[in-house]
């Protein structure tokens, strides 16, 4: 009701609120009991770090850090715990997950997003992405069966049915879907897509790179079909878009790399991980020279990260929202909604 | 020039040849890749209402527009009717265009009328506004299925409101004309 009412004072009328929060806690525990069940080994990694992420569209918080004789170092808050969890897995750690606090700067205040956010990633070595998928499936069923006690939740007036197995398209499959495009044909021969998706009435701009373009249209033919009244996985993702995953093996076109949606929210970033150092090292580069000409601040590369891709087995891993998982099993519209204390109360 | 920072609901930009106002925008980060603005957009000429995804930090063309201090008069099947308060023309804006923003017009409000050039595109109301109770059922113990204790109750203008069950018949309340929301007891 009261507009400058901060969600701590909102717990003291608002039962509604209160029972969400009650709730975020039994999800909390339902998830570490489901990976407890599964043999994962729970860790706990920094959250400052020298070097962060390079993910050329994140800008991650700077601060420094100060040793007794007052000499200053660099020092950054993780977007996620990712390059720490893939040393654990080169350490030999097989089954690892972790519930971490991530930090992103510059990004909207709004329904999905705050700057300082729940994430679990976990890990498996000896294994691909297609085990990630069902970890995933199964870990929201038996969370959503704890916490609502039925594989059928509410979200925003309409009924998701999380029965496993979740339906699965490749992301060719829905550009051909929802838009009938062809993207194979597309990664082969850019000029083409820009063609292509240009017909479709979309204004594009001479700078536009392949991944702006596939996302013009992508964000508004394609994803709002996606995980209406299922979740959906969607997976193999243009080698363009590769980040961290291995290309695929029998096509070099598509990188095996996967997202759920689920309730209009994308949950989840997964990947069969890329264990080949020189390549990793290639990417990194071509990151770092992009944060560059985006004008973002230039890191060195973690070189002990490096060291850990070439002695990483087969793995693969998954980076999720808990906050959002949260959201949809609570029926929460925005992410203030599943916070005590939302960034818009706290600035 | 401007861009898609920009970007808000109720601004006015030239898309494709057209007068656009922007209906909604969502700022969207794909994790992997450029960050982007999804927007709707509304041509003020046929209504129709057209999505486009912009990509972030990309330059849009926003359409100048004057601002005239208008009193509303009536409305009819289609538009409301504004006198300007300055050289006491009188101007149409379709309903349509007005939007939601209607049921907070009553005789003699004065709100902010935005033109380009002669065409009067929108208004503005002052962010919080005065309303008589006109219909409420006297009730002990409201609706509490959202967790809080409210009513639904009838304004003037024939807006319902959402307010705490204190309020009667009669009673003047406060709005937020931007969120719609029940503020106070006037």
């Amino acid at each position: 009701m009261n507009e400058d009412m901060q969600n701590w004072e909102r717990l003291r009328t608002d039962i509604a609120y209160r029972t969400k929060m009650e709730k975020r806690a039994v999800i909390l525990a339902a998830v570490r009991d489901f990976f407890r069940s599964k043999h994962f080994l729970e860790v706990e990694t920094p959250t400052l770090v020298s070097v962060p992420g390079m993910e050329p569209h994140l800008d991650p918080f700077q601060t420094s850090l100060m040793s007794i004789d007052g000499a200053r170092r660099d020092a950054h808050l993780i977007t996620s715990p990712e390059y720490a969890m893939k040393k654990l897995l080169a350490g030999g750690l097989e089954r690892i997950f972790e519930i971490a606090r991530a930090y992103r700067n510059g990004e909207p205040w709004d329904g999905g997003h705050n700057p300082e956010f729940t994430m679990i990633e976990w890990y498996r070595a000896n294994a691909d992405y297609t085990v990630i998928m069902s970890d995933l499936e199964q870990m929201v069923v038996s969370v959503a069966k704890t916490v609502a006690g039925s594989e059928k939740i509410q979200y925003q007036g309409k009924e998701i049915d999380l029965s496993t197995p979740w339906p699965r398209m490749t992301v060719a499959e829905a550009f051909d879907r929802y838009t009938g495009i062809d993207l194979a044909r597309g990664i082969d021969d850019p000029e083409w897509f820009r063609h292509a998706i240009a017909a479709k009435d979309v204004l594009l701009q001479d700078a536009d790179s392949f991944d702006d373009v596939f996302f013009k249209l992508f964000l508004r033919d394609i994803e709002p079909n996606l995980g209406t009244d299922r979740p959906v996985i969607l997976y193999e993702y243009p080698r363009s878009m590769a980040a961290l995953a291995r290309i695929k093996s029998s096509d070099s076109r598509y990188a095996e790399r996967f997202e759920a949606y689920c309730g209009g929210m994308e949950l989840c970033n997964a990947f069969s991980e890329l264990n080949d150092a020189a390549e990793q090292r290639r990417r990194l580069e071509e990151e770092r020279t992009l944060r560059r000409t985006l004008g973002k601040d230039d890191y060195g590369v973690d070189e002990a990260f490096l060291k850990a891709v070439g002695m990483m087995p087969e793995s693969a891993g998954i980076a999720l929202g808990i906050d959002r998982l949260v959201m949809l099993l609570t029926d929460a519209a925005t992410i203030s909604d599943v916070l005590f204390f939302p960034a818009r109360d706290i600035f | 020039m401007a861009d898609t920072t920009d970007l808000k609901r109720d601004v006015f930009i030239m898309f494709k040849d057209a007068i656009c106002a922007v209906a909604d925008f969502q700022h969207v980060n794909p994790g992997k890749g450029s960050a982007f603005v999804r927007t709707r957009l509304k041509n003020v000429q046929t209504g129709k209402v057209l999505e486009h995804t912009f990509k972030a930090g990309e330059s849009i063309d926003l359409v100048d527009l004057e601002r005239s201090n208008m009193q509303y008069l009536y409305q009819d099947e289609l538009s409301y009717q504004f006198m300007d308060n300055a050289s006491f023309e009188q101007h149409g804006i379709s309903k349509d265009l007005v939007g939601e923003k209607g049921q907070y017009l009553k005789e003699g409000q004065e709100v902010m009328v935005l033109l380009h050039g002669e065409t009067p595109l929108s208004i503005d109301l002052p962010k919080k506004l005065t309303f008589k109770v006109t219909e409420a059922m006297p009730s002990e113990k409201g609706d509490s299925a959202q967790g809080r204790v409210t009513k639904e109750v009838t304004l003037e203008t024939g807006m319902k409101l959402a307010v705490p069950i204190f309020v009667k018949e009669g009673d003047s309340v406060v709005v937020n004309t931007e969120t719609a929301e029940y503020v106070e007891r006037a």
